[in-house]
């Protein structure tokens, strides 16, 4: 254990490389900030920095991959390990693809861009150290660096009221939240007397405080609970992903919540796994599997049904990134459940890849949402859409495949993620967790009807009112040929991916000192 | 020739998927809509040509016993490989496949005003995925093509359909997805099944399944085998479909354009069928056996039901939808006799239906064209302005209501004499009901002659009293063209049914044996009656 800090400080762990990815991207957003401010009128110049750092982060990341870098490093604090480099490429893809789908919005409603941009990369960074942080300091720290460049960038759209209420709610509840999650991070500290995750782990076997333990877990479900907008702490969701700007919603669906999933998979399944033999940390695993599944069970219940009565496509969207956050939580539980370390780390994979296929759909649906609301997405309603389908082909077929995609259609990515969510939580054989695949399932039929919904108004309904098709941008054209591919390619091609989402990078496996 | 052993299949997936392609490109660059019917048929042609080397006689089983085998490793993170074959089952509802479509897209020549680039490339899509269903050996390859056969469909008859087509098209898939859902949930967790009784890790694989359970190393508990029996089941009786899943044919039916109707009830009906054959028998047969006077209740209610139904629509294609209901009913009934002959006929009658129905849907859609109505009372003595439609009209009927020496009678009479020496029912009831089942279905015979032959005199027959009718053309070259190759398969398959039914042999067989010879103490009971009824005759 770390007694005094300051021997750290002489002596640091430091290993630069193990964060060199962070860092590009940190730097990135530092360039584009000072660029904007010294040459303001060149708007086009940020976003290529920013995507040029994203890259490079990206090949960094690669070669790290295939490298022989240490398991961890600064002390135990950053991980190096299958989960961090699975999402780290989900956070990278995510904002080069907000990138590109903004393009068309920065434009429409004269955002000032470089913030923009700069924001958008912080955030990034923030996820990333959620992923890679193995301590929970280093994780709250990640989470608030995400968590503030989001709410500003929720209401970035300074004049209208309902992004001011978006970023407002999202603020205040958000905040409500992080205080929440810290509560538990000081509890669990309090019951181990550490921060750092592999020392949890061990200490859990026989812990100072077992009901600090319990009660700091479930003050963490909480926390991390209202980040992936699991119910009962969904409630903020719709109204926020509604009057957020559109290529925002899309960010903040995917990105932010596939972060907090990385780091809710890092704190329970690695931080506060089952050790068999110990009385304490044997019931502290069976309450949280317990209460994960129950909470994952409202949560597609409640996303899938109120997804059917909207009438506003970016509420929609909304219920409908709650009920596939309760489908990932259904892989969640089965990493949780795993019985062989490799088993866990498939399940892990697993996670990280069905956030992959969820991004990859979504953010495509959003950059099509984002084309056709227009300025102050004034058209987002259900109705703006009917019998768009033959006038504006392309971009209707693109979103009725990205709608099939989130039903799940085999060959699309949607149908891969759910299947490979899914296996580890039956291959458990837990009776409440194969109800709560049933569950899964029996949502997913139900959000047949709702997405079929959108696909029946552009393609089998006349157009009434006029329609002109919008000009498409090449940024734009750019992400939905990206995210086409990607769910052709995840659905079809996906095997080498996910081995290699649930190889470890080096022989050491998750830092087990 | 490997090469074609090898990849026969895949080459017969892909040609309609590459003219999907090519028909998208054509249009975007050259803009030449007059020609994407062309193109559309060159492929389906082209694809039926090649399918024809599948009666190759040189081509040998693969490892597992099917034709044209191939097994590739597709998704190795959960051991699902590319696993494709043909065998006694599959092989003439592929030849049925690939010759339907030529036909499909002929009758739309003229009809497809709408949108023409995107109803050739949904026509295209669906054959490659019909194709895929009928190959498929790794259960999760067979899901999806069986799913993305619907999405296609779905957009035929919810952009091209008539009047109520976003209500037929949306129960069409909501139906039909419940369904199969419930399977794939069922396919993994025989996935799991698997590998906890064999340690040998997960498998989709069917070939490898059934070998496990013909061993002994996997043997599912009576509880566990009937749920997931009754998965499988649920999801093939709606796609059949067995009464009372049947309410989404009629409307699907009615509002889907002709081709769309062709396709339907050639091609897509008998994917239940046909998964009840490979999978529900094959994988579950005790479950099978068990529930047998289940299904043959079920299929006696069809038979009648749909054939009363039938009698009362005033709608010429409802009527014939209603008569699909009722063929089908006869052949779950034969299925479910677990008789050879039964069974034959089942798979006689699957080929059948395909041939007059599609005929049938067809016809009406010449007329439809025409006059833009389909209602019965607006028509009466046709025979007199277009009398060679009435000609094909009638000998269409008449293989339909199952008049010796055309299709329709081989199949349904195979049936009859299935259901009469079927012993599946001793299992669970009194002796004597196979001849009481029999006895019922044979009604169905009766009934299906009642509404057919009334429609035919309603419609063809008497005076000509409506004065629209007066002007009718009758059929031109190209649709007697093709009617052509349907009359000449109907007269063919009704005096040579030989070679149809000596393909299917073998695994009907295999199929028999294997849900009767597990039926412990009435063993002996199965093998010895047939004969006894055989040597009555």
């Amino acid at each position: 254990m770390n007694t005094f800090l300051l021997t750290d400080l002489i002596s640091p762990d430091a290993n630069v490389p193990l964060i060199l990815p962070e860092l590009i991207v940190a730097l990135a957003g530092t360039i584009a900030m000072l660029y904007e401010s010294f040459f303001p009128k060149q708007r086009s110049v940020t976003g290529v920095i920013s995507l040029v750092g994203l890259a490079a982060s990206a090949v960094v990341l690669a070669t790290m991959w295939s490298g022989d870098s240490p398991a961890a490093g600064w002390n135990g604090m950053i991980a190096h390990d299958n989960l961090r480099l699975g999402f780290s490429f989900v956070f990278l893809f995510v904002s080069a693809m907000t990138i590109l789908i903004s393009t068309v919005w920065l434009e429409r409603e004269n955002v000032p861009v470089g913030e923009y941009h700069a924001l958008l990369m912080f955030a990034t960074f923030g996820m990333m150290m959620m992923s890679a942080g193995n301590d929970l300091v280093v994780i709250f720290l990640g989470l608030e660096t995400l968590s503030i460049a989001t709410y500003v960038m929720a209401g970035l759209r300074k004049s209208d009221l309902k992004s001011n209420e978006s970023a407002m709610k999202y603020f205040i509840l958000g905040s409500f939240a992080s205080a929440f999650l810290l509560y538990g991070m000081a509890l669990i500290y309090g019951a181990t007397g550490t921060t750092q995750l592999t020392q949890i782990a061990d200490k859990i076997v026989n812990p100072n405080f077992p009901a600090l333990l319990l009660v700091g877990g479930a003050m963490l479900i909480i926390g991390f609970g209202f980040k992936i907008a699991m119910a009962p702490f969904h409630v903020w969701a719709p109204d926020v992903y509604e009057g957020a700007p559109t290529p925002i919603t899309g960010f903040m669906a995917t990105g932010p919540k596939a972060a907090a999933f990385a780091s809710f998979l890092r704190v329970f399944v690695l931080g506060l796994p089952f050790v068999a033999g110990a009385q304490a940390s044997g019931y502290l695993h069976e309450s949280w599997i317990a209460a994960v599944s129950i909470l994952a069970m409202a949560t597609i219940i409640v996303g899938n049904t109120a997804a059917i009565l909207q009438n506003n496509v970016k509420r929609m969207l909304a219920y409908s990134s709650i009920a596939h956050a309760g489908y990932a939580l259904v892989g969640f539980v089965g990493a949780g459940l795993a019985k062989t370390p490799q088993a866990r780390d498939e399940a892990i994979a697993a996670v990280a890849f069905y956030m992959l296929t969820y991004a990859v759909t979504n953010l495509g649906a959003f950059a099509i949402v984002t084309l056709l609301a227009q300025k102050n997405d004034r058209r987002a309603e259900f109705e703006d859409y009917n019998g768009i389908g033959f006038k504006s082909p392309f971009l209707a077929f693109s979103l009725s495949l990205f709608m099939l995609s989130l039903f799940g259609l085999p060959l699309t990515a949607g149908f891969m993620g759910k299947i490979l969510v899914f296996r580890p939580a039956l291959e458990s054989g837990n009776p409440l967790v194969v109800g709560l695949v049933v569950v899964a399932v029996i949502g997913s039929a139900i959000s047949a009807y709702y997405y079929l919904r959108l696909i029946v108004l552009m393609f089998f309904r006349e157009r009434t009112s006029e329609w002109l098709a919008p000009k498409m941008p090449a940024g734009l054209v750019a992400a939905l040929v990206a995210t086409i591919i990607g769910v052709f390619y995840l659905g079809v091609f996906s095997g080498g991916l996910i081995e290699r989402f649930a190889k470890s990078p080096s022989a050491v496996i998750t830092a087990e000192k | 020739m490997d090469f074609l052993n090898s990849n026969l299949l895949t080459i017969l997936i892909l040609i309609p998927l590459v003219g999907a392609v090519l028909t998208l490109a054509h249009q975007a660059f050259w803009k030449q809509e007059s020609q994407l019917k062309w193109l559309t048929l060159g492929f389906t042609l082209l694809n039926f040509l090649v399918s024809l080397a599948m009666f190759s006689t040189s081509a040998k089983p693969g490892a597992s016993g099917f034709l044209f085998e191939q097994n590739v490793p597709w998704i190795k993170a959960i051991n699902t490989n590319y696993h494709i074959g043909v065998d006694g089952l599959s092989f003439w509802l592929l030849i049925l496949t690939t010759f339907i479509m030529p036909i499909a897209v002929i009758s739309t020549w003229n009809a497809v005003e709408k949108r023409p680039t995107a109803f050739y490339v949904f026509l295209l899509l669906l054959e490659s995925a019909m194709i895929g269903v009928f190959v498929s050996l790794d259960l999760l390859v067979f899901y999806l093509f069986f799913e993305a056969s619907l999405i296609p469909m779905f957009f035929l008859i919810g952009v091209w359909g008539g009047q109520n087509r976003i209500y037929a098209a949306v129960k069409f898939f909501i139906f039909t997805a419940i369904g199969s859902l419930l399977m794939l949930v069922a396919i993994i967790a025989l996935f799991f099944i698997y590998a906890d009784q064999t340690g040998l890790g997960g498998s989709f694989d069917l070939p490898s399944i059934l070998n496990a359970m013909k061993a002994g190393n996997l043997v599912l508990a009576p509880q566990t085998g009937m749920l997931l029996f009754l998965a499988f089941a649920l999801a093939f009786s709606i796609k059949v479909p067995v009464f009372p899943f049947h309410t989404w044919l009629p409307d699907a039916h009615t509002e889907a354009p002709t081709a769309g109707s062709v396709i339907l009830a050639a091609v897509l009906l008998k994917m239940g069928t046909y998964g009840l054959m490979r999978f529900n028998f094959a994988l579950f047969p005790d479950q099978a056996r068990e529930t047998a006077w289940i299904f043959i209740t079920l299929a006696i209610i069809g038979i009648i039901y749909g054939a009363l139904v039938a009698m009362v629509q005033p709608d010429v294609k409802r009527l014939v939808a209603y008569s699909s209901v009722a063929h089908m009913g006869f052949v779950i009934l034969g299925m479910f006799s677990f008789t050879e002959a039964g069974m034959q006929g089942a798979l006689f009658t699957m080929l059948a239906h395909g041939v007059t129905t599609g005929a049938l849907f067809l016809l009406v859609g010449f007329i439809y064209e025409r006059r833009h109505t389909r209602e019965i009372t607006q028509f009466g003595g046709i025979s007199n302005v277009m009398p060679i439609y009435a000609t094909v009209f009638v000998i269409t009927t008449m293989a339909s209501v199952g008049l010796p020496f055309l299709n329709g009678f081989v199949g349904e009479f195979l049936i009859m004499v299935g259901m009469f020496q079927s012993q599946v029912l001793s299992v669970t009831a009194a002796a004597n009901w196979n001849y009481i089942a029999a006895m019922f279905a044979g009604t169905g015979v009766i009934f299906a002659a009642v509404y057919l032959l009334w429609m035919v005199q309603r419609v063809f027959f008497g005076k000509l009293a409506n004065a629209k009718n007066k002007g009718l053309e009758d059929l031109s070259w190209r649709e007697i063209g093709l009617m052509i190759p349907l009359l000449a398969l109907m007269v063919y398959m009704g005096v040579f049914p030989r070679p149809f039914l000596a393909r299917s042999e073998d695994a009907v067989k295999a199929i028999k044996e294997r849900v009767m010879h597990q039926a412990g103490g009435s063993i002996e009971k199965t093998e010895l009656k047939p004969d006894a009824a055989a040597d009555q005759h």
